[in-house]
């Protein structure tokens, strides 16, 4: 809507940057070409020079090398920073041409460039660095993407389906596994392509099955980098995410088995039986551990109270470190690091600060966002090196036969999970998860590391299966999207009037089962609520935050957040002067005075008609134009969630919420570390805003519980910000002229002079970060 | 649905009751002993521990009756099955117990004790008051309260009627929050 509006003016602009951003991405190109060659020829010069070391002492002494080029030593550094240059250039320039960026996803843009990129290398070297090394995915770019995911999770949804999440991950890849790679046996031993040099029947059952294995797990990224451009509702983006995440253990499992196998040449049934005990091992121990790591850094994040810098890194470590230690003993790591993140964010949040609950945000955003791009560019440029055996047969076989298992999978497990559920998956729903199974990097990386003789022909027919899904499937699920009329996300906040009925709700439910004697969802949920309130966060949170209940530290984070919008936005007194109403100083100060047990009886606010209402909501809306642009949803590329959706209800709740500010704003320096306000309230709230280096440690008191208390009489402050708020800007005079025209005129004119007004009002500014829906989401509320 | 009614010989209008809720009565083990006339307190020892368990006992107990019996008991509990999602309103049949507008409703009478058709602020308060105990100060209810309050109430009369309940939960989806699961 007004994304797509506002681009139109500055296409020109656009278009040009974008140029210069093309240029800048062949200089690059260009650069890392040279430097690879340059890097071939000086390695050159060192074998001639010490190939006569003799001969070296005795030539004259060289004059002193003003400017010498050593390229050796930095060469990894090096490298490695261009890459990730280029990677971050190419996400710019992707958002700089949104036309672009509609119809195309993100991901097929990167595989494109990685095809160009290895293109130019190959030309350039005549051979190309195997850049997409297992070592690398596996332990550098996968945690970032996975650990981002899991700490993000969405415990309430993902629980409530965990069910059919679970049936898709296990017994769909399983049935995937086992009838692409049956099949594809079948496949070869009956065709025989007189044309091509590789005969098919030599590959056995296993290695098909093995083969299967690998190509039938759905991929995390690359679900990931399609399905955060859709905005599909809540259920299915779970469904299909969850999957991706959980067939994880199953992949592990089958891969290790069909390869021992392989080694072994002979299965027995005991093989088989071990091998379900192993699943069973792979997927449990891998998340007790992450579990185990995650209460040791929740344990950890409750000391950190006098050094609040290296609180993020505690969360990066631990996770980390779970990764790490469930893949050293063959578990599966990605389920260790969802499991660690889920596990430890409610209690990390609850004692880390604001400051580093941001970094670790923009932290774990900005990390995954670069290992996405860098694992799709490589994937191209993997795709340029190393030679492919082409035999269309298997390659067009496997294709068809992966997609045909996903819908028999799907529609088969639908049909059977649909009699345990409440809210039934309807065929537009089936058609999304099935479609939306994507295959990813991991399927390729799991490939490049096998040790079978007929790698290469997996390999060609893995790669064509992720182009074919990541660039059909991607770039037509959009359009799909739309045409079938799937229901989108729910774009909004949560209020606090949901959050206080979902819990009522919560309890109503609770109690219901019980009186039925039925032990359902509800009950079990609200046991293991109670256990974590006695127990869990007594040990797990420090000081006085253990005894919050969700639903108080829910309103504190609303309330914060409204003062810093409040702060950001220059005062929201101004904002009196656009109801053109009933409302004037006159009727503001005498309130300040008066006792609050007066206030819930009066209001503040100005009688609107409900048309004046709508014109003033329109001209807000227009306005507000630049913060509506960012996306509004939990996204990859941007982490602003706009905060003035329903802007004009905020207005209202800021005006009355703006008396007491300066009072919050004391009690809450110790969660924010900032500065106390000193001298003119209105310069120091405008220093706070901006403000990112003047820390001030919160000393020796401990972390107060937050006491809002109605009853303190206003300071003074706040009246004289006010006074000056008012004294400083001369346009609140033009508008009381107007508003006695109010109900007569046709909203333009006020249209105009409001619009003047909202101008000077600061846009709120990129700093106004809220949590996105999903951040609120408790996993275990009170 | 409609096969063996042995069960429902002993209950008093058993067929009319499977008719308007469309609960089998049989499925739950618990349901035999309400046969006779259940009174609030056999209720209330099973929510004990339950913050609202007060409420939900009173809704089953129309005022001032002592016991209830166990047709006014499933039509209550048929307000908590799973919604059908091909229900059409065709003025016909009286609206089906499980809709989600009964659902909303029946959730909004727990709110609204003294029913009025609206939640005031002193309920709403009274309502916090019983979810959050004794963790919390005075003021802080009061003022969750009145934010509550603020963001849900549109005609401005301090005061939350159903529909502003309805309609500050229609992004929650209450098919799923607010049915138990084997009462199909």
């Amino acid at each position: 809507m007004f994304s797509r509006m506002a681009p139109r003016g500055r296409s020109g602009l656009g278009r040009s940057l974008a140029e210069l951003g093309l240029l800048l991405l062949a200089i690059l190109v260009l650069l890392d070409g040279t430097v690879l060659s340059l890097e071939a020829a000086t390695s050159s010069e060192i074998d001639t020079h010490e190939g006569k070391p003799g001969t070296h002492k005795n030539t004259s002494k060289k004059s002193f090398p003003v400017l010498g080029i050593k390229y050796d030593d930095v060469s990894v550094p090096f490298e490695i920073s261009l890459w990730v240059l280029l990677a971050s250039l190419m996400k710019l320039g992707f958002h700089l041409i949104p036309r672009l960026s509609n119809v195309v996803p993100e991901s097929c843009l990167l595989i494109s460039v990685g095809l160009l990129v290895g293109g130019i290398l190959k030309l350039a070297r005549d051979e190309v660095p195997p850049v997409l090394s297992d070592r690398i995915f596996f332990l550098c770019l996968l945690p970032p993407i996975i650990l981002d995911a899991g700490y993000f999770l969405p415990i309430r949804p993902f629980v409530e389906n965990i069910g059919t999440i679970l049936m898709f991950a296990v017994v769909g890849t399983l049935w995937n596994a086992f009838f692409v790679g049956g099949l594809i046996y079948a496949v070869c031993q009956i065709a025989q392509d007189k044309y091509s040099e590789i005969d098919l029947s030599n590959i056995g059952i296993l290695p098909c099955l093995l083969f299967g294995s690998i190509i039938s797990a759905v991929d995390p990224v690359a679900v990931l980098a399609v399905f955060e451009e859709i905005h599909i509702n809540e259920l299915l983006h779970i469904l299909v995410f969850g999957e991706s995440l959980l067939n994880d253990a199953v992949t592990v499992v089958l891969y290790h088995l069909f390869e021992e196998f392989m080694e072994s040449g002979s299965v027995s049934a005991v093989d088989a039986l071990l091998g379900l005990v192993s699943f069973l091992i792979v997927a449990l121990g891998g998340v007790l551990v992450g579990a185990f790591y995650g209460i040791l850094a929740a344990f950890t994040s409750r000391f950190t109270s006098h050094t609040r810098v290296i609180e993020p890194l505690f969360v990066f470590l631990y996770s980390y470190m779970a990764y790490l230690s469930a893949e050293v003993f063959h578990l599966s790591g990605i389920m260790s690091l969802i499991a660690c993140g889920a596990v430890m964010r409610p209690y990390v949040e609850a004692n880390i600060s604001h400051k580093s609950h941001t970094t670790i945000k923009y932290f774990l955003k900005m990390w995954s966002s670069v290992s996405e791009t860098l694992i799709f560019i490589f994937l191209g440029v993997a795709t340029v090196e190393g030679e492919h055996h082409w035999n269309w047969v298997f390659l067009t076989s496997t294709v068809v036969l992966c997609l045909v298992a996903r819908v028999i999978g799907v529609v088969g497990l639908t049909f059977i999970i649909n009699k345990f559920r409440i809210v039934k998956l309807t065929t537009k729903d089936q058609f999304i998860i099935a479609y939306g199974g994507l295959r990813g990097a991991i399927a390729f990386s799991l490939g490049f590391i096998l040790h079978s003789e007929h790698k290469r022909i997996f390999l060609t027919a893995i790669i064509t299966v992720i182009f074919f899904t990541v660039f059909v499937q991607g770039m037509t699920i959009k359009p799909l999207v739309e045409l079938l009329a799937v229901k989108k996300k729910h774009e909004a906040k949560r209020s606090i009037n949901e959050e206080i009925h979902t819990r009522f709700l919560d309890h109503l439910l609770t109690g219901i089962e019980d009186i039925c004697g039925h032990y359902g969802h509800h009950h079990w949920k609200n046991k293991l609520n109670r256990f974590n309130k006695k127990y869990v966060k007594k040990i797990l949170i420090a000081g006085d935050r253990s005894k919050e209940p969700q639903l108080i530290a829910f309103y504190h984070k609303l309330e914060m957040k409204n003062a810093i919008q409040m702060v950001e936005s220059g005062g929201g007194s101004k904002l009196n002067s656009t109801f053109p109403s009933t409302v004037s100083m006159q009727n503001i100060q005498p309130k300040i005075h008066s006792p609050p047990s007066a206030r819930p009886s009066e209001r503040a606010l100005p009688q609107l008609t409900k048309g004046r209402e709508e014109e003033i909501r329109q001209i807000l809306r227009t306005n507000l134009q630049k913060t509506r642009q960012r996306l509004q949803s939990y996204n990859r590329h941007t982490l602003v969630v706009d905060p003035d959706e329903e802007g004009f209800d905020d207005l209202i709740l800021k005006k009355r919420r703006m008396m007491e500010l300066d009072w919050k704003l004391k009690q809450m320096t110790n969660y924010l570390t900032v500065p106390r306000p000193q001298g003119s309230p209105t310069m120091s709230r405008a220093r706070m805003a901006s403000d990112s280096q003047a820390y001030v440690k919160p000393g020796a008191e401990n972390v107060p519980t937050i006491k809002i208390d109605l009853a303190s009489p206003q300071s003074p402050d706040s009246v004289r910000l006010l006074d000056e708020v008012v004294q400083d800007q001369g346009l609140t005079m033009s508008l009381p002229s107007s508003s006695s025209r109010a109900y007569k005129t046709s909203g333009k004119d006020d249209g105009r002079d409001q619009q003047k007004l909202l101008r000077c009002l600061s846009d709120p500014g990129p700093d106004v970060d809220d949590d996105e829906d999903y951040d609120d989401d408790e996993p275990v509320p009170t | 649905m409609g096969s063996s009614r042995s069960s429902l010989r002993g209950v008093p209008d058993g067929q009319q009751l499977l008719q308007e809720t469309g609960c089998e009565p049989e499925r739950s083990g618990r349901l035999g002993w309400f046969c006779l006339g259940l009174r609030s307190e056999d209720l209330e020892a099973e929510l004990s521990e339950n913050p609202i368990g007060d409420r939900i006992v009173g809704a089953f107990f129309q005022p001032g009756q002592e016991t209830v019996d166990f047709p006014s008991f499933v039509r209550v509990l048929a307000h908590f099955r799973p919604t059908e999602k091909n229900w059409t309103r065709d003025g016909v049949q009286p609206e089906p117990a499980n809709s989600r507008n009964r659902k909303l409703k029946f959730a909004f009478q727990l709110y609204d004790q003294d029913r009025d058709g609206k939640i005031s602020r002193t309920e709403l308060l009274q309502v916090l008051r019983e979810m959050l105990g004794l963790q919390v100060t005075e003021e802080q209810l009061q003022s969750i309260a009145e934010r509550a309050i603020q963001e849900a109430d549109l005609d401005r009369d301090d005061a939350i009627c159903f529909d502003e309940f309805r309609k500050s939960l229609e992004k929650v989806d209450i098919d799923h929050k607010m049915s138990v699961r084997f009462l199909e």
